[in-house]
């Protein structure tokens, strides 16, 4: 199993989860995120933000499913400007779901 | 090392947080989060006592809850249920046995009990002193 963090746009998510779920990936948890990148924040003329608003979406899915997920978010999240965010990928041991006790997604 | 993600109930915090000191590992760290599981958030007037009921109806229809709230500009709790999602470093050898106690806590039987997961921790910190790893979590 890997977990797939995704760092994206807010107004990109609605389009991104509608997408996993179409492809059969409706299980996520989101969360409103502050951070920067490689161009520490944003400069607009005489203004400079820092810390910009992401939202973050975690989801668990099997190691084969990773690279359909990967797609889908990338495709869906990408403007072609920057800030549209990172995917990060790490490996999780063990799920568990407590309504059943059992472990598995 | 191993980090435990719990997302759980919001109401199921002060018992887990009493489970998991009864253990021995008392320091956590809490999130506040929104998510849904396989029934993609559609359960959440079932979930959710406190919900009122005129939000089961809307959700259940198809194609999928969610498309349908977009087309009716349904308030948005209809495609997340708010959560709290639970994040500790154990060591390996208790992983089994917070996560039982965990599970033991938190199972209610219906639906958006939430999900547990297991990751590797490669190395830790204790910022105050400097120490590192097993020293650093103990």
């Amino acid at each position: 199993m890997k977990m797939i963090r995704a760092f994206i746009r807010p107004e990109k998510e609605q389009a991104v989860v509608l997408a996993l779920e179409g492809a059969g990936f409706p299980s996520l948890t989101k969360m409103p995120v502050f951070g920067r990148g490689k161009q520490k924040g944003l400069q607009v003329g005489p203004v400079h933000y820092d810390e910009l608003p992401k939202t973050l979406i975690m989801t668990v899915v099997d190691n084969e499913d990773v690279d359909k997920v990967l797609s889908i978010v990338q495709d869906k999240a990408r403007t072609g400007f920057i800030g549209d965010g990172k995917i990060f990928i790490s490996p999780v041991e063990a799920s568990y779901t407590v309504r059943t006790g059992e472990e598995g997604l | 090392m191993k980090e435990i993600m719990a997302i759980i109930r919001r109401d199921k915090l002060p018992e887990t947080k009493q489970a998991l000191e009864e253990l021995g590992y008392p320091s956590m760290t809490i999130q506040s989060v929104d998510g849904r599981g396989k029934q993609k958030g559609a359960m959440c007037a079932e979930m959710d006592s406190e919900m009122p009921d005129s939000f089961c109806a809307a959700v259940k229809l198809t194609p999928t809850p969610s498309s349908y709230a977009l087309e009716h500009t349904l308030p948005k709790i209809a495609l997340y249920v708010p959560k709290r999602m639970l994040t500790i470093v154990v060591p390996d050898d208790v992983v089994s046995k917070v996560v039982k106690s965990m599970i033991r806590v938190n199972q209610t039987g219906k639906h958006g009990d939430g999900k547990i997961f297991v990751l590797p921790v490669d190395g830790a910190v204790r910022v105050r002193t400097g120490e590192h790893d097993g020293e650093a979590i103990a």
